[in-house]
């Protein structure tokens, strides 16, 4: 019979270095006569197992067993009847769809840092030579320079933690220098946009091309385009080229509230746009791979300035509205915005709920049920 | 009867926010202004430390202020109140007041 309290030692798998005697020792045994007179002290009479508990350490000491250690770099979760090796990595049997998502080991996340801070490599080009979500090459980047300043400060580090978790879960590795890299994640998934979950029958003739350029148009109850116009795009993916040229050359349809912008063609809303070029001059110049590949770096490089000009611009916008002062002897600096309070910004009776500054005789609503309290967003 | 710039008071205890306001000096501090012309949280913020530049910034806090409407007000004779008299000197709209004590 098991003990009601497990006195004796519990191994911790996250300090298998610790004990090296732990780690021999894989056979579990609850019945351990000192623990046991240990629970027993104020009963006479021995209490009945439920059959839960002796099926609970049934399981412990035959299948159990095999968990009770980690094999390093291998994940320690529960095999479920129908896993197979290989498939993706889920925690839970019963539930199906928890499926455990690998994490950047630390050697590739500090390649990702000395990419973007040493070498200057752009996020985008960075985001396909590993593999890893723009999004997320941009937050690797931040936290490691936190973490280094941390250790520059001399904080302490949790290594031998990280090092343990990241010894049972799923860890894309870094590639040998010589080899090729596995994606950690898709990169270049289509965002799925409101105006797209219509669904919208649209009678057109045969004899009409009707692309995705058109597609969208009609998503956004946008006319046609004229066929003179439509001549000149070759394919789809070459709007990609025009919009991050001349990001105002987006149309916008509707009026006053509801303007909005022509939804684009998937080609143009991807995160790469340009990998699908290149696969394109791929298949179309087989044998000339030095040319498509001079061709995809001109074209990066050109679509890098873009965007590095646009973000110029809107910083310069972001910065000159924005006065700061900094008041000497004082333990603050103040921040002066330009805010227009006129009849449109606030409107007619001056309580519109857009105006800017809190409002008179209009309830704030900030206890009602349901609003978010917590911050949802950092100010960076 | 003067016409002030001051300051309204609005948000919670211990939440302080400032709607900055065109008022009749008389009327209560609540009461509905002649117009807003512009805001000012006290409570300070700190930049995002994410990178180092940000990590060593002084907390900051925020004013909104419409210029062209205060520079009006202040044309036809508002009085700014002391602590929005600080806020537009900081705007660089009125002459900053002389210290009336010096720190020894």
């Amino acid at each position: 019979m098991a003990p009601r309290i497990q006195t004796g030692r519990v191994s911790n798998t996250i300090l298998p270095y610790l004990s090296s005697s732990s780690s021999s020792s894989s056979s579990f045994s609850p019945l351990c006569p000192s623990s046991q007179s240990l629970s027993r002290q104020f009963s006479a009479t021995a209490a009945s197992q439920t059959k839960l508990r002796r099926q609970m350490f049934e399981w412990l000491n035959t299948e159990g067993a095999a968990y009770k250690h980690h094999i390093p770099n291998e994940t320690n979760y529960l095999k479920g009847p129908r896993d197979f090796e290989g498939g993706p990595a889920k925690p839970f049997p019963n539930n199906k769809n928890f499926i455990s998502e690998s994490v950047l080991s630390e050697d590739l996340r500090n390649k990702v840092y000395e990419l973007v801070v040493h070498q200057k490599k752009s996020i985008r080009a960075v985001s396909v030579q590993l593999g890893i979500d723009m999004r997320r090459v941009g937050a690797v980047v931040r936290l490691v320079e936190l973490e280094r300043r941390q250790q520059a400060q001399g904080k302490p580090m949790a290594k031998p933690y990280a090092r343990a978790v990241h010894e049972m879960i799923p860890v894309t590795q870094l590639a040998d220098p010589n080899e090729r890299q596995t994606y950690h994640e898709p990169i270049n998934d289509l965002p799925a946009h409101p105006t797209t979950g219509a669904q919208i029958f649209y009678p057109v003739p045969e004899s009409r091309s009707f692309t995705r350029v058109d597609a969208g148009r009609v998503f956004s109850a946008a006319p046609a385009v004229e066929h003179s116009r439509k001549d000149e795009l070759a394919h789809p993916s070459d709007l990609a080229d025009i919009v991050f040229e001349k990001p105002g050359s987006i149309e916008w349809v509707g009026k006053g509230d509801n303007a909005r912008q022509v939804l684009q063609p998937a080609d143009v809303r991807i995160p790469h746009p340009q990998l699908v070029q290149l696969d394109r001059d791929r298949a179309a110049f087989p044998t000339e791979r030095r040319a498509v590949g001079e061709r995809h770096a001109q074209r990066l490089e050109r679509q890098e300035k873009n965007e590095e000009k646009l973000r110029e611009k809107a910083r310069s916008l972001r910065e000159d509205s924005i006065k700061h002062v900094e008041p000497e002897g004082g333990r603050f600096d103040f921040r002066i915005k330009e805010a227009v309070f006129s009849e449109q910004t606030v409107g007619q009776d001056g309580r519109a709920p857009w105006a800017p500054g809190r409002r008179y005789g209009v309830p704030t609503n900030d206890r009602k049920r349901g609003t978010v309290k917590i911050p949802t967003r950092v100010e960076a | 009867m003067v016409v002030r710039i001051r300051l309204a008071r609005f948000g919670n205890k211990h939440d302080p926010f400032y709607n900055i306001v065109v008022a009749q000096a008389r009327s209560a501090r609540g009461s509905k202004p002649l117009e807003v012309i512009g805001t000012y949280n006290p409570i300070p913020k700190r930049a995002a430390s994410f990178s180092s530049e940000n990590a060593n910034l002084r907390p900051y806090k925020e004013i909104a202020l419409d210029r062209t409407r205060a520079k009006y007000w202040l044309g036809v004779g508002a009085q700014p109140s002391d602590p929005v008299w600080k806020l537009l000197s900081m705007a660089g709209l009125v002459e900053p007041k002389p210290a009336t004590f010096h720190k020894a």
